[in-house]
Order: C-alpha cells, then structure tokens, then sequence
C-alpha cells in the first residue's frame, strides 16, 4: 500500500476510533445514515442508498431501474468484473451507444476531493467507495424515490425491513421485495467513509 | 466521547420481590426504569489494539490471519470470510453443488437470509415444519420432502441448539445429497464436542453484531470440509464477479473478539444454566431443551408457555403470551416475539419474484405454493414462546440473571394478574396474521 494511501487510511480510522465506536444495531444505523446523507450534498442527488460492495450497489441500481433477470441495459465501458456480474445477475448489456442506464465512478485518495466534477448529468449514480482503503462499500445516489426505494428492498434489513420491525405494517406493499441479499456495511466502514467524505484527502486538523 | 459506559450498578435482588405487586399493575419493577439496557457486543482496549495493529498490515493479511484463527477454533478444513452471513450461506450452497433449478431443504423457521442465500444460489427452497421440542428443523419430514431435484439439506441451529445432524447426515449419505449447516446463531455449540461449522460439507455463518462471535459490524464466514467444494465455491467467486469480501476492519475486530469468546461462551452457558434451573421451579414456564450431548450456545433463549399449568386452558395461548410479554416487560425484562411468520409466508417467496420474472422460481417444474398453514408446529410456537436475545447474550452480571429469575418467578405467583390482562387485552390478531417481521 502506498504511503499516501495508508496515512490517510490511519488519520480516518484514528478519528473513527476517537469519536467511540459503537457496534450495536440500532445505534449503528447513525453511521449509514450519515454516510447517505453527505454523499446526497456531495452529489446533490437527495436520495442515497449504502452497500456492502460495489457489486452491491450495482445490483441495487439495476434494481432501482427495474432492470431485472432477462433485461437489457445500457452500461459503457464495463470492466470484465462488472460483465460478469452482469451475466450472473441474468442481465444483457447492449453495451451500444445510447446513453448509460446511470453513472458509475469509483472514488479514491486522488479524487476524493472533487469526483463530483466529473458526474454527468445523470439522475442516478453508482459511486464506489472501495478504493479508499477501508473495505468493500459504495452507494447509489439518485433523485429518483421509486429507485432509491426499489435499491433499499434488494437489501436484507434494508430501510423497509427495518420500519416493519417497529410497526410490523409493511408501509409499501405495492413495491415487493424479491430476491434480498444483506448487502449492509458494517458500521464502521461506514464512520470510515464518512469521515474520508467529510475531511476530502485534508489530513490536517484545524 | 460517545459512550455506552453504564455508570449505575444493580443493586442486589431480594427473593422478596417476587411477592411485590406486578409493576404492570403500579408495584415497583424487578429492574429498575434506568437499569435494564445491556451491552453487546462488549468492545475492549485489545479491540482498539489489535486495530492499531492490524492497520500496519496489508488488508488482505489482517483477513487471512483472521479467517486462520476461527477456521481453527471451529476445526473446519478450509474457509473463505464474507461481508455477510447471506453471503457465507450462499458460497456453502454454490460450493456444496447446488445450481440453479436445484432443492435444497431448509426449516421454515429461521431468518429469512437461510431460504434467500438458496434463492441466490438459483435453486428452490423447499421448507420442513419444526421439532417442537427444539425448534430445529423436524427431521422426520425431510425424506418424503427429497426428489431427484434435491441437492443438499440445509438445517439451522435455531437459537444456538444445533439441530440433528447426526440423523440428518444418515439422510444426506443414504440419498447422495449434500448436508450445508446454517450456523449463524451457534458460535461454538457442538454436538459431542464437534463444533458446528465443522460438521457437515459445509457451512455458511453469520458474524454480524448481533452474534455471539461479531466482528467489526458485519460479516460472515463459509466454511467447507472438502477442497473440492471449497475451489467451486472460489471459482464461483470468479466467475459471477460477485463481491462478498469482508472488510479488514471488521476482521481485524474479529481477531480480538476471538480470543475473549471462550469467556463470554461460558458466562452466556452459566446465565442460561441459571435462568434455566429458576424457570424449572415454575409451573408456567419451560426452558430450552438441550439433547445430551448437545452446546447450546445460546444466541437467543426461547421460553415455552405452560397456562395449562396454571389453570388458564380456557383462554386462548396467543392472548396469555401477549399478557405476559406486556407483564414481563414492564417488570424490566425484554422477553418477546422473535420472528412471527414462517419465512414461507414472507412476501418474496409469497410473489416468487426472484431475480426477477420468477427466476429461479421458473426453473421448478412444481408449482409451489408456499402457505403457512403447512407448518402448524411453528404456527403453535409463535402462539405460545416468548424470546430472550440481547439480554443474555450480553455477558451480563449475576444480580442481573438473578433479575431475570425473579420476575418469570413473580409472574408464576399471578395467574390471576395473567387472565385480568387478558381480559383486559379483547381481541388480538394472531402473531402470523400480522405483516411479517424479520426479527
């Protein structure tokens, strides 16, 4: 690992383990949500949805789209990983030149600072934020609700299981989950994002 | 600094309490208002250590070192971490042989992730009621459950009680299918000293925060006892492009829990013990069965519910549950519903979405209706048990199991407090009539 990489990877868990780390499920859930709700001002998206994994995330964009097994869609420049993914999620990429179902970018050291420049015009984006050194985690921002809530039912415990824990009255029957996997990050990946987010590669304290 | 400290020590019990007014009724609690929140998972200096440690390493080492460490305290031959405990279930399932438009049989109570890791591994859950007696997967059901289609049986260790395996595994060994173990709540329970994740071909387990083994907030772990299986489950990996990597964080806390789990095993097995034996002196309330031989590791603790014993035959078993929840919980002891529906009759395997357009669901040449009707024994649990989980999964002090005791023991001295609040209840929709709940 460089040594540009590991500082800031220690500067962030630092600050991470500083502020006391809290692990329980419900007090955890401040994490994630803090993670959802800079990446929604950074990317002026309003509605943000964490995984626990790139492909996570990807699945949970697709989802949002309702592109499901048997789909076609619409993603450029796919990297090998990613058009396995595809495969194995049963969706065709057309892989033509209409434009891209949504963004996707993958954030590290060198454009934390400003990766938001480079976002198109796109009302959902696949943001990755694995490269930053703390584990697999990315999210899906858009400003579209249907997406955002149809992303969130792909995830075990997902912001609908978790309302019907407390009311046990399923608050959208009209959007059904399907398959689920639990693609929720750990907690303190989460703090660890959101802490890299909030400082943006400045390591230095005021 | 956030904390979760408590600065305010329990006092002592007194037997007597338990001839107090119940605090439902306006008599004081067993467990003070401010005093009745416990910790987990306990997080200690070494935990900030060892990551302190761990962030000298390359990540892939930390996760290396730890998934080395557990392999061998569960005394499996080969393992591959995961984010997730779903994840760990589906790389069982896919290293095990499973593909799509295969069975695999499975308990119908369990967390939903058991019957979602079958549908992400393409194949079909096919569901088996439960022992009443265990809560486990009801053994006598899983043969004339297995058709051509059947690839591997996936009982779970419900609560922390490992289920049948030797008898599952003479099942598995007569018809040439696969026994996959859904370890996810039994962190060191055994079977004559064989520790689950170890026993059958493989075993997917969940090390999220809430387990008795958590690592740095979620994760899980596969385990696999032939290289064979352990390599398709690598080459699936490959292949899908999937990305089920645990974070070297979390590993990294895993590393540290690790070597304290022996301890709080053993203050979990002495409280249950316990609460166990304090329970055994009522007429209305039975613990948790354990087969000799058995390690139960206690994840949660399910209480059965005798009103019979008490003379309340004639008021219906769901109503005296929810009387005594409410009664228990204002005493100060957090005993409720865990689960109250079948998984079969939780929306994705009612809609059979799928993937999407009923894939996998389409490959069945069945087609399965999946109605909770058909699982009368977990019907009849959901009626009349009640759950401890955090409570005595935290390694909780001794005057606090005394608390616990004493308010199941004040409760048996009230039969007549029970039908008042039944009275008082009315009409009551059934637990799983209710919308699904996944915890």
């Amino acid at each position: 690992m460089d040594k540009k990489k590991q500082f800031q990877i220690s500067f962030v868990l630092s600050r991470v383990l500083n502020s006391g780390i809290i692990m329980s499920i419900e007090k955890n859930e401040k994490e994630i949500n803090g993670l959802e709700k800079l990446v929604a001002q950074i990317t002026k998206l309003s509605y943000v949805s964490v995984f626990n994994s790139y492909t996570g995330a990807l699945h949970g964009a697709l989802n949002g789209k309702d592109i499901v097994h048997g789909d076609f869609v619409t993603l450029s420049n796919t990297s090998e990983n990613e058009q396995k993914f595809l495969n194995w999620l049963g969706v065709f990429n057309l892989n033509n030149n209409e434009t891209d179902a949504f963004d996707r970018i993958s954030v590290s050291w060198d454009n934390i600072s400003d990766f938001e420049k480079v976002l198109l015009n796109h009302s959902t984006v696949v943001v990755d934020l694995t490269d930053l050194g703390f584990g697999p985690c990315a999210v899906v921002a858009t400003d579209e609700k249907s997406v955002w809530e149809k992303s969130e039912r792909l995830k075990i415990f997902g912001a609908f299981d978790l309302r019907t824990m407390w009311t046990q009255e399923e608050s959208h029957p009209d959007i059904q989950p399907g398959i689920q996997f639990n693609y929720r990050v750990s907690p303190l990946v989460a703090a660890c994002a959101k802490v890299s987010l909030i400082k943006r590669g400045v390591a230095v304290e005021n | 600094m956030r904390t979760d400290f408590f600065k305010k020590p329990l006092d002592f019990p007194s037997e007597e309490m338990i001839y107090e007014n119940l605090a439902y009724f306006g008599g004081k609690a067993i467990l003070p208002e401010d005093n009745r929140k416990t910790n987990f998972p306990y997080i200690t200096k070494e935990d900030i250590m060892q990551m302190l440690i761990s962030i000298q390493h390359e990540p892939n080492k930390v996760i290396d070192e730890f998934a080395n460490k557990y392999r061998g305290y569960v005394g499996a031959n080969y393992a591959i971490p995961t984010a997730s405990g779903t994840s760990s279930l589906h790389l069982a399932l896919v290293g095990a042989g499973v593909q799509p438009g295969d069975e695999v049989i499975i308990p119908n109570f369990t967390f939903i992730a058991t019957a979602q890791a079958v549908v992400a591994a393409k194949a079909i859950p096919v569901f088996t009621d439960i022992d009443p007696k265990t809560y486990c997967m009801d053994v006598t059901q899983v043969e004339e459950l297995i058709t051509s289609k059947t690839k591997a049986i996936m009982p779970v260790h419900v609560h922390g009680l490992p289920a049948d395996l030797p008898q599952l595994q003479e099942i598995c060994y007569k018809h040439g299918i696969k026994l996959v173990e859904d370890a996810s709540h039994a962190h060191s329970a055994s079977i004559d000293n064989k520790v689950c994740g170890s026993i059958g071909d493989a075993a997917g387990q969940s090390l999220m925060a809430d387990k008795n083994f958590p690592v740095g907030g979620e994760g899980g772990i596969a385990f696999f006892k032939k290289e064979e299986d352990y390599n398709r489950a690598l080459e699936f990996l490959d292949a899908s492009g999937i990305d089920y990597r645990m974070s070297w964080i979390a590993a990294a806390f895993g590393i540290s829990q690790l070597e304290r789990l022996p301890y709080y095993d053993k203050v979990r097995a002495r409280n249950a013990q316990f609460l166990s034996d304090a329970l055994e002196e009522t007429d209305l309330f039975i613990p948790p069965y354990v087969p000799e031989g058995y390690r139960h590791s206690y994840n949660m603790y399910r209480i059965k519910l005798n009103p019979a014993a008490k003379g309340l035959e004639d008021l219906e078993d769901y109503k005296v549950k929810e009387a005594i929840q409410r009664i228990i919980m204002e005493e100060g002891i957090f005993a409720r519903e865990w689960q109250n529906r079948p998984i079969p009759g939780h929306l994705p395997f009612k809609n059979q979405k799928g993937f999407g357009n009923q894939y996998p669901f389409s490959l069945s040449e069945v087609n399965r209706k999946y109605k909770v009707s058909d699982y009368p024994q977990t019907l009849d649990m959901f009626r009349n048990t009640l759950t401890i989980c955090r409570e005595l999964r935290s390694p909780i002090e001794y005057e606090r199991i005394q608390s616990y005791a004493l308010a199941f023991k004040k409760i048996d001295q009230n039969p007549d407090m029970i039908r008042k609040v039944v009275e008082e209840i009315g009409e009551l929709e059934l637990p799983y009539e209710k919308d699904a709940r996944l915890g």
